[in-house]
């Protein structure tokens, strides 16, 4: 069908400012969490702010194309990821020549064996590791590995809605979730190790 | 019994990272809260991984400029 023309009643331009006027409202309460996220796509804070900017001037402008009712979150963040591989993301090959071996219980293990001290409370294990290598391991993590552990660990958004936003199947987001989880850990208990001992 | 047909631990760690997603099935969960229950291996393990998530979390959050903001507000279509 198109767009349909508009009607230029005086009640249905009511109508339709009121409409923009909250889903702009709305789309804005949510910018906390798109910033978030678009912080960890982008080199620098700069970076990340135009790319934020840019989110919002598109959805703004494309605003009827939102069907009211559905996961507005879930649009936002889809423009989000989509302007991000447009600003030039390189497209990395999925480096998967790198063996995994490690298990799920890999870090504490890692770590617990490290404090010596028996068995360490969760917690004090946990502050073994450091702020700024969390920010970095996930900054070096491949760019498909990460996007999907932003939107799930980070946006808390379910392996469902994760696989809309980037448009891939919802296996494919489990592996990467699985699998950028791991190679966020290993990188992390590298550092710990090496910075505690 | 548990009927496990492997390390019961071994399964308890596999299930871990679906669990802590809620994505199993009542069955399945049903069958790591049991394990967890009388493991104190495991637990420790879940709830470190649950302090893990979270640290992480708030190790890469950072607040967003107040300026950002701003400068959103501003690209909203004058009524």
């Amino acid at each position: 069908m198109g767009e349909s023309t508009p009607d230029s009643s005086p009640r249905q331009l009511a109508t339709d400012a009121r409409d923009r006027v909250r889903f702009e409202e709305e789309a804005l309460e949510l910018s906390d969490q798109v910033y978030q996220v678009a912080r960890r796509l982008a080199g620098s804070r700069e970076e990340a702010e135009d790319l934020v900017q840019e989110t919002y001037a598109r959805a703004f402008r494309a605003w009827r194309s939102f069907q009211p009712g559905t996961n507005l979150r879930a649009w936002l963040f889809r423009i989000l990821t989509n302007l991000n591989i447009d600003r030039g993301r390189k497209i990395q090959r999925t480096p998967d020549t790198q063996p995994l071996e490690e298990n799920d219980y890999f870090l504490y293990n890692r770590l617990e064996e490290s404090t010596g001290d028996g068995t360490p409370d969760e917690r004090k294990v946990v502050e073994r590791l450091s702020q700024n290598e969390a920010v970095t391991a996930l900054a070096d993590l491949p760019h498909d590995f990460r996007d999907v552990v932003l939107l799930v660990d980070l946006a808390d958004f379910t392996y469902s809605d994760a696989a809309q936003i980037l448009d891939i199947p919802i296996g494919t987001v489990m592996s990467r979730l699985h699998r950028g989880r791991r190679m966020l850990k290993r990188s992390l208990a590298e550092t710990a190790v090496e910075g505690g001992g | 019994m548990s009927g496990f047909a492997w390390d019961p631990c071994e399964k308890c760690e596999k299930m871990m990272q679906p669990y802590l997603d809620r994505v199993l099935t009542e069955e399945e969960r049903v069958e790591a809260e049991e394990h967890l229950r009388g493991c104190s291996y495991c637990r420790k393990r879940y709830r470190f991984e649950e302090e893990f998530r979270q640290f992480v979390r708030l190790a890469v959050a950072e607040p967003m400029p107040p300026e950002l903001k701003a400068r959103l507000a501003a690209l909203r279509t004058p009524l």
